[in-house]
């Protein structure tokens, strides 16, 4: 498949404005705003886009929604929060091709009427930040951005605004009241950020790749697009993938490409000749998978099907060398860390089940602690603010269902099997 | 019409609300912890979590807006297990003091988790650990036993606006506390405390000395501090205030208190109170009887009345009093002693600047609600701070701003100054030049309304221009044009006006000027009060020049209908001003004075004159709860009950009525029994035998009090006309003195500083409130303090004519340059010691700007 | 108190936001560096430019990690121990910081050279294991690597 979102990525200059518009760039945004707003929208939904976060939300609704609204000036803001263990997808676009994303998102800015948008850029991020603010700067300088872009009176500020280090700013909520300069802590919806979202403006989230996707979009048609991938999930995809594989990294291919032939022919298969005990499919949110159960196509649809979610599409491989309940335990440290702390159950289940997990990892388990873990997990999954706290439980939960041995005998041993 | 089913039942909506609050008027019951009625909603204890029909998941009833059709369960097992669980989460950090826990007993937690929770612990880790803070003077916090529900920092940030404290760190490490991590250093309001469902913030007042359900003893009655006049729950144990509590729903506060309210009752219990009557006998007050002092009081001032006349005897009636106590005391000044001199401690502003506005627009016109005072579009503030004077009035401030209203200052209002105010700071003494020229200004945009003429006359030829404002006052055009932009934009504005200007150089011509600006843009007035009762001993006719009734003295025919009910003659002559009450002691004129309820010796400007023409005075009685200054140059003390231990009514700055009521009982007699006892000692007899029968009778001599009866006050319904008399056209002509101009001339002036925590004398024996701010400090700005190279802490003397004080340097941001400010509370430390005066001539006020001050480093 | 090099960043800050309370974040960000972390002085001065209660942007501040609350060493180590960087290594080098430099997580070396601090992913998985030294970024890392590259900072 022919490169969209990491084309030209090879090219040590591919950050600059020069290079990427010899490989092409800023071709598409002068075509789109010489539509009408409403007639780019309907290429995006004639391209079936959805949202490259982990939600998967119809792009071309969600723009509907805010383009309805009266209230102005609407803005629409980046999701480059990247926080979800795994995941590294958006960086490659970020650090090597950020003018693919400011050529989306002046497209999508247009689109919806935004006048304004920023780019939410994780603190983890330093160089993402100096490269974005150039690149901007670049493109100010020839007339992409500003309040005349390509001279045809059409008005697109942008600007990076940088985080603090906090994975629930990752939710459009969260995000929007971080950029207000308040805590990470998701709001009450409805509202929602179309209607009331950053500044009580009109409001559209969305993801750094998803609004890459942009600018390729605009190029060859919706019609055109919606032939990469499959019919009901269309475009292209980056997979990140990490963990026990000869070729870890980046890979760009259709939405839908089975987990198989990414981790195998893509990746060129479990490290060392080593044997697969786990993969977790799209970051750690998603159900983790056994290895019997790896034959599915990554994407929106059928992974839910198979009892997962296709989420970030950050794929890590574990091999026998890892201890499951390790992973658990790391993962509900890492749920701890990022509650924000405003509901109950999250804020006080995830302590308790690192705790519990803890004790397990450490040969403290004790009888029934397996049940008290599901017990718990049930407890807080469905009844929480946000799905951070159902990312927690629904770790627990898939590990245990999947890998409940392991667990016991962990508890029974009072040592792990595999690290011994 | 919303039509919802709630657990079958059918429940029919006029408009859309929350699934809680449909619930709740169905009379439904759904668990809420971090939801309160007065607070944004949250949305995160998850306690009110239930299931409707067509949502895949769980949502919480509080944040769920009702659409029509919806159907609602909250009986579920499902749910009953949420309800389980959720309890179950706050429980595993929460530890279990309950049985050492003041909480016990009114604690949310509690009697949640013995309807709806876990009777066991799964919880077998460590629990989170956080030490008893008692780093705070009023406040102690349990962090332990906090669930984070947030409420009370979204009071003190959405409500209260203060913002002292925040929930700091995240998830589980969330904890909340103040800026400092342990003293709060904020408005101490309290409302933090009111709201926390559980024990982790309380007082600190009377720890661990009572359980909530041997407060059985609850009155309500009104607070005994300022103007606003806040329905207070005073909770009683064996005779002594052990809390002071709001309600929600109370008529004027909703809910709501200040820190003087919710923690300076501690006065009423003191050991410092006056327990027998002092007479003084070779120099020293020696106690006596009460048939001793009585006799000794009627004799005497009998007497004085015989050789020299009513007029050489003169009376100071009290703002802390209640209008049964102010009523009786004018009535035997005027029957049983013969003379009009009668005055308060009104007259140092709220007398004059009230009958200089109601001049000019008539009886009430300064009598408008403070509830609702929020939804004003624009509010302008001179001459005070209201958070610190009025503070629940300060509120509404700060709520109109959140909603969108517009806040605009003369001067610096450091309790607003998070609120976007509009401010026009000028520099000393240029006030009025400022005041003209935002009256010329608004003249301009606005045109006249033509609806008053005398007014129109007075500001027609007023013509200072934005140029002049900016050579005279140093503000820029910039800011004064953004300023009357504001200003003239407003349709439904409050004017809101505090003694301060009053008591400035030409502060009766700046009142015209703010007068005159209510007129250009039909706005409301309120006057700043500092003293509870300030408005009903003027309503009670506590004055020179005016009847029960507020009836001016002057009118014969009014006069006529008093001496009729009286059954008595009413001396013609206005009565003597509490000022020239002091002229007319230093002149030997005045032979005779009795003092009810206030401290001249240390409340009124020059104090060291004020003692000294008291001194000269032949037969001084003070009738009062504590050996005050005054009290000490008595030659009768006779102590009252005070606050809390009597009936009867106070009237507020809004002229609401409201009903005072017993709380503690004390041996002793109300003022206005005692006053009877010596008025029957001299043959002048009364009947009283309750407040309730002292009310009636002002009911049928004041025509404004005409048919109102306790039982109508109890109602809440004493709002001002009631149903009575005002009075109607009698107004004069608008009559101003501007002064003359003023040069600042490189010097220090002296102001007076109005603190949130202290109140006149009254709350220095509060001992909370003195932990709060425990002594005088002299205030000054950076700027200031650079001039003069001082540091904070450093001791300076501070000298006026009058006198000198040392005192503490407090550097203090908000001040203005070249000014020293200093408070007129603390003992041996007042800056009406070192104040001289002039007196306003048209409003009678002191004028007490002009003091120039010197400045000397004594030590650090 | 800012310096004026800091106090003109600000306002050019302030310039991308329509209201003074949206810049809190990155304003902190220039005070951490003013002042070396986040003092009640920083957050002080903080509260004063920007109009902010100073208890409301207290709170802000410590809900985020990347925001230091206690002094600390010169250059920050932040290393990444999350499930991709843990599986290929990462608690070893966390046991060589503390070996070789006496470096634990959340503390500093005696000679205040490096504090450091333990990440929650910071998107490097496909090269695990992976740091920040301050703002730069390192993967791939090995014992030797992490010497090697901790050898630059002074």
């Amino acid at each position: 498949m022919e490169k969209v979102l990491l084309k030209n990525i090879e090219n040590p200059n591919s950050a600059d404005i020069g290079e990427y518009m010899k490989a092409g760039g800023y071709r598409s945004l002068p075509k789109a705003i010489g539509m009408v707003p409403k007639d780019v929208i309907e290429e995006v939904k004639k391209a079936g886009l959805r949202g490259r976060g982990g939600a998967g939300f119809p792009v071309a609704m969600k723009w509907t929604f805010a383009s309805a609204d009266p209230k102005f000036p609407k803005y629409l803001l980046c999701n480059a929060d990247e926080g979800e263990p795994g995941t590294f997808k958006d960086r490659p676009i970020l650090e090597k091709n950020p003018h693919l994303l400011i050529e989306g998102m002046a497209i999508s800015g247009f689109a919806l009427s935004a006048e304004y948008g920023y780019i939410y850029l994780r603190g983890e991020y330093p160089a993402a930040k100096h490269i974005l603010e150039k690149a901007i700067k670049q493109a100010y300088e020839k007339g992409f951005l500003g309040d005349n872009i390509a001279g045809k009176g059409v008005k697109f500020h942008l600007a990076v605004h940088q985080g603090a280090g906090a994975y629930i700013c990752g939710e459009e909520t969260a995000l929007i009241e971080s950029l207000e300069g308040d805590k990470g802590q998701p709001r009450i919806k409805p509202p929602f950020p179309v209607n009331v979202g950053v500044f009580a403006r009109p409001t559209v989230v969305n993801n750094v790749e998803t609004l890459s996707n942009l600018p390729y979009l605009i190029e060859v048609g919706g019609e055109a697009y919606a032939k990469i991938g499959s019919p009901e999930c269309p475009g292209p995809k980056i997979y990140c993938v990490s963990g026990h594989v000869e070729r870890p990294g980046v890979y760009e291919l259709p939405m839908g490409t089975n987990l198989k032939d990414i981790i195998y022919t893509h990746c060129g298969g479990i490290k060392g000749g080593r044997k697969l005990k786990a993969v977790i499919p799209g970051g750690i949110s998603t159900p983790v998978l056994p290895p019997d159960k790896i034959d599915c196509l990554m994407d929106f649809v059928n992974m839910p099907k198979h009892g997962s979610m296709l989420g970030s599409g950050a794929v890590i491989v574990m091999d026998d060398t890892v201890c499951l309940v390790k992973v658990c335990y790391r993962a509900l440290k890492f749920f701890e860390h990022e509650s924000c702390g405003k509901c109950t159950p999250c804020r006080e289940g995830t302590g308790w089940l690192r705790k519990i997990l803890g004790r397990i990892e450490n040969g403290e388990g004790m009888e029934g602690d397996v049940d008290l873990l599901l017990s718990i997990s049930g407890n807080v999954l469905g009844k929480t603010f946000c799905p951070l706290g159902d990312g927690a439980a629904s770790v627990v939960q898939n590990f245990i269902k999947h890998f409940r041995p392991e667990f016991e005998e962990h508890i029974r041993n009072k040592t792990c099997k595999v690290s011994g | 019409m919303i039509k919802i089913t709630i657990n079958g039942k059918e429940i029919t909506l006029e408009k859309a609300v929350t699934v809680l609050e449909a619930a709740r008027s169905a009379g439904i019951k759904i668990p809420t912890l971090c939801y309160h009625e007065q607070l944004e909603k949250y949305g995160g204890c998850r306690l009110c979590l239930v299931e409707v029909e067509k949502m895949p998941r769980l949502q919480t009833a509080c944040t769920l807006m009702v659409t029509d059709g919806m159907i609602v369960r909250t009986e579920t097992e499902a749910i009953a297990n949420v309800r389980r669980s959720t309890l179950e989460f706050l429980l595993i950090n929460h530890p279990l003091d309950c049985p050492y826990c003041d909480k016990a007993g009114e604690c949310e937690l509690q009697d949640l988790v013995e309807k709806y929770g876990p009777s066991t612990s799964r919880f077998k880790e460590a629990k989170r650990k956080v030490p008893e803070s008692l780093d705070d003077p009023v406040l102690v916090r349990n962090m332990e036993r906090c669930i984070v529900c947030t409420r009370c920092v979204r009071m003190c940030e959405g409500v209260q606006g203060a913002a002292a404290i925040a929930v700091v760190e995240r998830g589980g490490h969330s904890h909340i506390e103040p800026f400092s991590g342990g003293k709060f250093d904020c408005e101490y309001c309290g409302n933090c405390v009111s709201v926390c469902p559980v024990g982790a913030m309380m007082s600190r007042l009377h720890r661990h000395s009572y359980r909530p359900w041997q407060l059985v003893n609850e009155t309500e009655t009104i607070c005994p501090y300022c103007g606003v006049g806040c329905t207070l729950i005073v909770q009683v144990r064996d005779d002594v205030i052990k809390r002071v509590v709001p309600r929600i729903g109370t008529a004027v506060n909703n809910g709501l208190l200040c820190s003087r309210g919710r923690f300076g009752y501690e006065f009423v219990g003191h050991k410092d109170r006056l327990t027998s009557p002092l007479i003084k006998k070779n120099g020293v007050l020696e106690e006596a009887t009460w048939e001793e002092a009585i006799s000794l009081v009627a004799r005497k001032l009998g007497e004085i009345k015989g050789n020299f006349g009513g007029p050489s005897i003169a009376g100071i009636a009290s703002p802390r009093c209640t209008n049964e106590d102010n009523y009786v005391f004018q009535k035997f000044m005027r029957v049983t002693l013969g003379t009009n001199n009668i005055d308060s401690t009104a007259r140092t502003g709220y007398a004059g600047a009230q009958a200089f506005i109601e001049n000019i627009f008539g009886q009430g016109s300064t009598a408008n609600l403070i509830p609702g005072l929020s939804n004003s579009d624009a509010v302008l503030v001179a001459g005070g701070d209201p958070t610190a004077i009025n503070p629940i009035l300060g509120l509404q401030i700060r709520a109109c701003a959140r909603k969108g209203g517009g806040i605009l200052t003369i001067g610096h209002v450091k309790g607003l100054r998070h609120y976007s105010p509009a401010e026009l700071r000028p520099s000393l003494f240029t006030e009025t030049v400022l005041l003209e020229g935002i009256v010329s200004a608004l003249k301009d945009k606005k045109g006249l309304p033509g609806s008053n003429q005398a007014l129109e006359n007075k500001i027609k030829d007023i013509g200072v221009s934005s140029v002049e404002v900016a050579k005279v006052c140093g503000i820029s055009e910039k800011d004064f044009s953004a300023f009357i932009d504001k200003l003239s934009g407003s349709s439904n504005a409050a004017v809101v006006i505090g003694k301060e200007l009053v008591q400035s150089r030409g502060g009766n011509y700046k009142l015209l000027l703010l007068a005159a600006v209510t007129y250009l843009i039909n706005a409301r007035v309120y006057l700043l009060s500092e003293r509870a009762n300030e408005q009903g001993l003027l309503d009670m006719g506590c004055a020179p020049d005016l009847l029960p009734g507020y009836r001016p003295l002057g009118y014969a025919e009014f006069r006529k209908k008093y001496e009729i009910v009286w059954k008595s003659t009413i001396p013609e002559q206005p009565g003597l001003t509490i000022f020239e009450m002091i002229e007319a002691a230093k002149g030997g004129s005045l032979k005779a004075m009795y003092v009810m309820g206030e401290n001249p010796v240390y409340n009124l400007p020059n104090s060291k004159e004020v003692e000294a023409a008291l001194k000269k005075v032949d037969f001084l009685v003070v009738q009062d709860i504590f050996r005050t200054e005054t009290a000490k140059l008595a030659d009768v003390v006779l102590p009252a009950l005070s606050w809390s231990e009597k009936n009867g009514t106070f009237t507020n700055m809004e002229r609401r009525i409201q009903r005072l009521r017993k709380a503690v009982t004390r041996d002793g007699m109300e003022d206005w029994r005692i006053i009877s006892e010596i008025s029957n000692n001299m043959a002048s007899k009364t009947h009283y035998t309750s407040a309730e029968d002292v009310f009636a009778e002002i009911s049928k001599v004041s025509p404004l009090h005409r048919d109102l009866a306790y039982d109508e006050i109890e109602k809440e319904t004493a709002i001002y006309p009631y149903k009575g008399e005002p009075l109607r056209s009698v107004t004069g002509d608008i009559l101003t003195e501007k002064g003359g101009p003023a040069g600042l001339e490189g010097k220090l002036y002296l102001r007076l500083e109005r603190p949130l925590f202290h109140s006149g004398t009254l709350s220095r024996r509060a001992q909370a409130l003195v932990n709060i701010y425990a002594a005088a400090v002299a205030r000054i700005s950076p700027a200031t303090a650079d001039i003069l190279a001082l540091k904070e802490g450093d001791v300076i003397k501070i000298s006026t004519a009058p006198g000198s004080l040392d005192l503490a340097v407090s550097v203090d941001k908000s001040v203005d340059d070249y000014v020293v400010m200093l408070t007129n509370n603390f003992e041996g430390k007042g800056a009406f010691g070192l104040m001289e005066y002039s007196i306003d001539p048209i409003t009678k006020a002191p004028v007490i700007d002009g003091n120039v001050v010197m400045v000397e480093k004594v030590g650090r | 108190m800012f310096s004026e090099n800091a106090k003109k960043e600000l306002e050019e800050i302030r310039l991308k936001y329509p209201n003074a309370r949206a810049a809190l974040l990155p304003a902190l960000y220039v005070a951490q560096r003013e002042f070396g972390w986040l003092s009640p002085d920083a957050y002080e001065t903080v509260s004063d430019l920007l109009g902010v209660p100073k208890a409301i942007a207290r709170g802000v501040g410590t809900f985020y990690a990347m925001y230091k609350h206690k002094p600390a060493g010169r250059n920050m180590v932040q290393l990444c121990t999350n499930v991709s960087c843990m599986i290929l290594g990462a608690e070893r080098l966390v046991d060589f910081l503390k070996g070789k430099y006496g470096l634990e997580p959340g503390g500093t070396t005696q000679d205040g050279r490096f504090s450091l601090v333990i990440m929650e992913c910071i998107g490097a998985c496909g090269t695990a294991p992976a740091m920040l030294v301050n703002d730069d970024f390192y993967e791939d890392l090995t014992e030797k690597r992490i010497e090697e590259i901790l050898e630059r900072y002074k």
